[in-house]
């Protein structure tokens, strides 16, 4: 029986915080993604739940702070009609930055022709892209007659958990196909840090941490295979080349999958040999695809439905 | 925004009047038009897919000329003109403008600020005193449809713009624009102009 982990993040100094990555590595947790900056380290990790005192306590030695982040190891897709200024930076950039803040890994997606009223549209590509992720969250503007009658048609197609993010107060069964709708976050051309603002931020965070859970629920009654997490462990240990690739997080973990930062062409063989234990390879547990994104490497997990066994 | 005399948003609901008219507000701060703008009135019927933005301007701006950046006199050499700027922010467009009228062998820039241009005429200081260097209502034009047009709601491309004096009207829409919108729109400028 796999041990159950907890996602956090811990913040401090990057002196010493290889005390913490080794400690991990012990227990048994993962690190799923490092942001050093300056004299700082970011790191998320997956700690598991019996041994998080430990991690805790080593934290405040280390003068740092563990918090925990409930959507790490989820992709979000932030859903912008376009990449104009009326939605960049503010407010799709807050949007995702908050949920960056909790731990997920976010890609913002400007449609090419999602704005307007009448003529909004989503292409084949966009639609199988957004699919690729977790949970796509749609930022949408100040008008509910917008937002309740046109804008919908953008959700035909995806099949990920979609939430809204809007101006006006409406309740999630006025807008049609979405899952959640998240109220005040509308188009505003100004950073977002008022105390109101933030709060509407935390509010959309907290909606998508109780969709993420409900998914999480659904996938423990039919597990992955193998954990995301491990298969990332995997990866960097049996791919080096992965340790010179420059994107911010060249192992994106979702909930049912990871997607692979190398070229599908030079690397997709590597990735599915890769060996999980003595008999199996990824492949046999997992569909490896190229990624709608660049040139990368989907990889998504089968169920033990599938395999009829965990690793 | 306590410099606009009036400011006035109008939207089909109510309580989207509030968020839409920070928006616009956000826009006046950004492109730093709130001096520039007495009076403004937006209506944005989503429905309708209909936006009006109009506003009069606080007074039309005078052109500027070389004489209003640089004191200009007779160089030493004869046959020259002698221009020394107080700012530098206009060099660019001012060196452009002599390259053109004068030839780029003409100009010498001995130092940042300095320039001499050669015209084989001393009586040129004047010529030279007026060129027009900026002219802000031209540029003012530009930054009013850029306002205009970053305040309304995205997708709305068919659009009418004019100005006139110091009125301004602002026209967009997705659909085919209506001739009684623009009429509506130089109504609201006469209602706020009156007002």
């Amino acid at each position: 029986m796999a041990a159950v982990l907890e996602p956090y993040i811990y913040e401090g100094g990057i002196h010493k915080h290889s005390l913490l990555v080794e400690l991990l590595e012990d227990l048994g947790g993962y690190i799923v993604q490092k942001t050093p900056a300056a004299t700082e380290v970011t790191l998320n990790m997956l700690i598991p739940k019996r041994d998080v005192h430990l991690v805790e306590e080593l934290a405040k030695k280390l003068l740092g702070k563990l918090t925990k982040a409930p959507l790490t190891g989820v992709e979000i897709a932030v859903v912008t009609p376009t990449l104009a200024y009326h939605h960049l930076p503010h407010s799709a950039c807050d949007v995702a930055e908050h949920f960056r803040r909790d731990g997920a890994n976010t890609n913002m997606i400007g449609l090419a022709r999602g704005m307007g009223r009448r003529v909004a549209l989503s292409s084949d590509y966009e639609r199988k892209l957004i699919n690729e992720h977790d949970v796509a969250v749609f930022t949408f503007g100040t008008f509910s007659d917008c937002i309740i009658n046109k804008k919908t048609k953008l959700f035909e197609g995806v099949r990920i958990p979609i939430i809204v993010t809007g101006g006006p107060d409406l309740n999630t069964e006025d807008v049609p196909g979405a899952d959640a709708y998240v109220g005040n976050i509308g188009r505003i051309s100004h950073r977002m840090r008022k105390g109101q603002e933030i709060e509407s931020l935390e509010n959309m965070n907290r909606i998508v941490g109780e969709i993420v859970d409900q998914m999480r629920e659904n996938l423990s009654r039919d597990p992955v295979s193998v954990l995301p997490a491990r298969v990332m462990k995997e990866i960097q240990e049996q791919i080096p080349d992965i340790n010179y690739v420059l994107t911010p997080a060249p192992l994106t973990l979702q909930l049912d999958g990871i997607r692979v930062k190398l070229p599908f062409d030079k690397y997709h063989e590597a990735v599915e040999n890769i060996e999980l234990d003595e008999s199996t390879v990824l492949s046999d547990v997992a569909n490896i695809t190229p990624s709608k994104m660049k040139d990368y490497i989907l990889v998504k997990i089968k169920r033990k439905s599938d395999t009829g066994f965990v690793i | 925004m306590a410099t606009i005399e009036k400011f006035v948003v109008e939207t089909t609901l109510e309580s989207e009047i509030k968020p839409y008219r920070k928006i616009v507000e956000d826009v006046l701060t950004d492109l730093a038009m709130a001096g520039k703008i007495s009076r403004i009135h937006v209506v944005v019927r989503p429905e309708e897919s209909l936006f009006l933005m109009v506003a009069t301007l606080r007074r039309v701006l005078p052109l500027i000329k070389v004489s209003d950046i640089a004191e200009v006199s007779t160089g030493k050499v004869e046959g020259t003109v002698l221009i020394e700027l107080t700012e530098e922010k206009p060099l660019p467009v001012l060196l452009e403008l002599l390259w053109d009228k004068y030839g780029r062998n003409s100009v010498d820039q001995p130092e940042r600020r300095t320039l001499i241009v050669t015209t084989g005429d001393s009586d040129e200081v004047n010529n030279v005193k007026n060129i027009v260097v900026d002219d802000p209502h031209k540029s003012l034009k530009a930054t009013l449809a850029d306002m205009a047009i970053r305040a309304s709601p995205e997708g709305f491309r068919v659009r009418y713009h004019s100005l006139t004096g110091s009125d301004f009207i602002f026209v967009a829409t997705e659909d085919q624009m209506k001739p009684e919108w623009v009429e509506e729109a130089n109504m609201l400028l006469e209602k706020l102009k009156g007002d």
